[in-house]
């Protein structure tokens, strides 16, 4: 009788434990990035990210100055601290790059041409040499570094020049990208779902076709089409280019969503001398919130993030540019090496996108299955 | 001489309020080593003001600042407005705007392989007549710049394209001095020593390479520069120009004996930081870490004049870190080729101000006044070396000035689709694994099918 529904099966454990696996594994990559985002350029080369919350054995060098040699019998004699002012505890050290821990804290390394080196746990040490000592000697030692966290990615982002107009852009872009298509998609889609006219199967075998199109192979004859008709590289261009590439994906998406509401409603609403209009605004338009959120966060999303329709219909110039451009042609560095920028960059450019996506997010999964299951 | 000393400070005055706010100037007119001379005669001779220069290149972040500040110096002599606008993809860029008809005045290329293609589609309007033989007159080497800069137009006519402006010398190894001075290592002059001392590291158990192949879509580039040093270093320097010009065959005895020369530095496990396997995998970016570890995972990376922007913060070029040159052969008789690179700015959008800004480029100062900011060296023999921000810069133009040849860096010159894309994945190939030989003809074939 194990298999009556409402029992509980006594593999829940089983299950548990595999989907905290699976979130797990899902995490990883996206922790690796939020602990890249604390560390710099240099931090996130020496060592991986899931090394940085521990203390690291590092090696270090320290100059020590041959001027300050004095003679002690046969001997010229260096001492001082290798730590400039700051604390610090020695692990071990050495007197050559190549082997540069021969020794422990305290010990004596024998260093070559009969010199002789004593670093002591606190820093204090001892250069002794038989010959004057011309240039600076090096000492190095090996010290535990404690984990170091920063916000500077995250301040060198937030309060560079112009982040604030190119935050306005993005929104400048992506609103009025976001609503126009949802506009006109919803007209289109009542009138393919609920309006008899000839043509309307071809017609959306046509929509659904253009689902397929790459828009990169739109971009070159667009603007074209733009310089040759006066908008030219602008914002009212980007809106127009957002709107054509996002329109067949809307259009299909509400058009299957509103062929699934009943027929009876509309119907009735007829009877009673509705007219398409009153029928879409009144009853239809209502009805299929759930399908309109949906894209909208969809749509909203991709223009959020989007970085090639923006290089290509908008001006290249500092005050056009939306954050994705910002950040990769200004904030990255002339050959893209700072990780640290672009993975602060990501966490950035996501909140905004995440707050929309929480307080919408209940449609989302209402609408993708309200267009597939009848 | 008066006379124009006061007209250049009268102009001056005159647009000094139309400088923009953010590209303020770093060093003041006539002050320092500059020439000084030459910002006044150009000051004097053009009054541009109320137009714009659009210019959009590849330079961004810091090098955009430094660009910013250099040609805010135009905008004073002239009172033109100058608008630089650097983009990480430029290479696309250019073209979907040039194509769509929304080009900026001018724009600064990387490769001229790319302006030949836009040359060749009519999309680059020529310079100014007698450019040619200006910088055949001004610029060190200066046939071989002219060259560079002259493509066919779409009626298959040769006309001058190019101004350089901006040049990488990459025959550069760079190395600790205080691990070499520590270990006791000279500098090679020649191959030979340099091959000598890659096994004595080794004797004494250390590696003597970081060699670092890895750039995102673009893995491998190192490699091809690799290849091309190996090239001027074995074979002539008109061997090297039949095998850009594919006139030469890639899989050419020659060229095969080249990509195994650099086989066998980094395909031998010994000399490798890591190991060959390691080696396409690392990214250039971060390979030339391996010489600041302490001990050091490497004593010598071999990379362009451009790599010290990737060095640790804090690491001082002459101190902390240096150069010599990529030694030749003693043996072979080829002199001392010098490999390079640079950008050269050719005219999208003809105008007045465009025009002004390709004179103003001529002009030694407007070349000074990047040098004296760092990251940049210039093949113009007009400036004033005294003016580079650092003396390893003035020796990096030193190695560029006594070359006995330069040659251009050979995977910028070829089609895109070799230069930029079989030559790259092929050395990833080899240094993977793949003989020299199947590498070199499968390279062949690819160039076969585009022509």
């Amino acid at each position: 009788m194990d298999n009556i529904a409402g029992t509980k099966s006594s593999l829940t454990w089983a299950v548990n434990l595999s989907v905290i696996f699976l979130v797990v594994l899902w995490l990883i990559p996206t922790v690796g990035l939020l602990v890249s985002s604390f560390r710099d350029r240099d931090q996130i080369s020496a060592s991986g990210w899931w090394l940085s919350p521990f203390a690291v054995e590092q090696n270090f060098q320290a100059k020590i100055p041959a001027g300050e040699a004095r003679q002690d019998g046969e001997f010229f004699v260096i001492e001082g601290n290798i730590f400039s002012g700051g604390e610090g505890e020695v692990i071990r050290f050495g007197g050559a790059r190549s082997n540069p821990t021969v020794a422990a804290a305290g010990e004596t390394a024998e260093l070559t041409r009969d010199r002789s080196l004593t670093v002591q746990e606190n820093g204090d040490f001892v250069y002794r040499s038989p010959a004057e000592i011309s240039r600076d000697p090096s000492v190095y030692y090996s010290t535990a570094t404690p984990p170091d966290f920063s916000l500077d990615n995250y301040q060198t982002i937030l309060f560079s020049n112009n982040m604030d107009i190119a935050f306005i852009n993005t929104l400048t872009v992506t609103i009025p990208a976001t609503i126009i298509p949802i506009l006109i998609a919803a007209f289109a889609a009542y009138a393919l779902a609920w309006m008899d006219f000839a043509g309307r199967g071809l017609l959306i075998a046509m929509v659904v076709g253009l689902l397929v199109v790459p828009l990169q192979l739109a971009l070159v004859p667009l603007l074209q089409f733009h310089n040759s008709i006066g908008i030219g590289q602008s914002f009212l261009g980007i809106w127009m280019a957002h709107t054509g590439f996002g329109l067949p994906l809307a259009i299909y998406l509400l058009r299957n969503y509103m062929v699934g509401l009943p027929r009876d409603i509309i119907e009735s609403a007829k009877v009673d001398g509705a007219t398409d209009f009153q029928v879409f605004t009144k009853i239809v338009l209502p009805l299929s919130f759930p399908a309109l959120a949906s894209f909208a966060i969809f749509q909203f999303l991709w223009t959020w993030n989007d970085l090639l329709v923006a290089k290509v219909f908008l001006p290249s110039n500092a005050e056009s540019w939306v954050m994705t451009v910002k950040i990769a042609d200004d904030l990255l560095g002339s050959r893209g090496g700072d990780w640290g920028i672009l993975a602060s960059a990501a966490f950035i450019s996501i909140a905004v996108p995440l707050v929309v996506f929480f307080t919408m997010q209940r449609y989302l999964v209402r609408g993708l299955l309200a267009g597939s299951v009848k | 001489m008066k006379a124009r000393y006061y007209a250049g400070a009268a102009a001056l005055a005159l647009f000094a309020g139309l400088a923009h706010a953010d590209g303020h100037q770093p060093f003041a007119v006539g002050e320092g080593d500059f020439n000084w001379d030459s910002y006044n005669e150009f000051a004097e001779k053009y009054d541009l003001s109320g137009q714009t220069v659009e210019i959009t290149g590849p330079w961004t972040g810091d090098e955009k600042a430094k660009v910013d500040k250099a040609f805010s110096y135009f905008t004073s002599a002239t009172g033109a407005t100058v608008n630089y606008s650097g983009s990480d993809s430029f290479e696309q860029d250019i073209v979907i705007s040039a194509r769509s008809g929304s080009a900026p005045n001018l724009a600064v290329f990387p490769q001229p392989g790319l302006a030949a293609d836009m040359a060749s589609q009519g999309l680059l309007t020529p310079l100014p007549e007698g450019t040619a033989d200006w910088v055949r007159d001004n610029y060190a080497a200066g046939q071989s710049w002219v060259d560079l800069g002259t493509y066919a137009d779409e009626n298959g006519e040769d006309q001058m394209y190019g101004l350089f402006y901006r040049v990488d010398v990459k025959s550069l190894v760079w190395y600790s001095p205080e691990a070499f001075d520590e270990a006791g290592y000279d500098i090679p002059e020649t191959m030979e020593e340099l091959k000598e001392l890659t096994d004595l590291i080794v004797e004494e158990g250390g590696t003597p390479w970081c060699i670092g192949l890895g750039s995102g879509a673009a893995t491998g580039w190192p490699a091809t520069d690799w290849v091309e040093e190996m090239m001027l270093r074995t074979q002539s320097p008109e061997d090297y120009d039949a095998w850009v010009a594919n006139e030469m065959k890639f899989d050419d005895p020659k060229v095969i004996a080249a990509i195994e020369e650099f086989g066998a530095f980094a395909r031998n496990d010994d000399y490798v930081d890591g190991g060959a396997s390691a080696v396409a995998n690392t990214d250039f970016r971060d390979s030339p870490a391996g010489l600041f570890a302490i001990p050091p995972d490497c004593y010598m990376h071999r990379q362009a004049s451009f790599i010290p922007a990737f060095f640790p913060e804090g690491t001082v070029v002459g101190e902390d870190v240096d150069f010599f040159y990529f030694p030749a052969y003693a043996e072979k008789d080829l002199g001392k080729p010098v490999l390079g690179a640079g950008t050269l700015f050719a005219i999208t959008n003809p105008s007045d101000a465009a025009m002004a800004f390709v004179e103003f480029l001529k002009t030694p100062i407007a070349h000074e006044l990047w040098m004296a900011q760092g990251g940049f060296l210039t093949a113009h023999a007009g400036v004033n070396p005294e003016t580079y921000l650092e003396d390893s810069l003035k020796a990096q133009g030193e190695i560029l000035l006594n070359a006995t040849t330069f040659r251009f860096d050979a995977s910028d010159l070829m089609p895109g689709e070799i230069g930029a894309g079989a030559f790259w994945t092929g050395m990833v190939d080899y240094t993977t694994g793949a003989s020299a030989e199947d590498v070199a003809k499968g390279i062949q074939e690819r160039w076969d099918t585009i022509q």
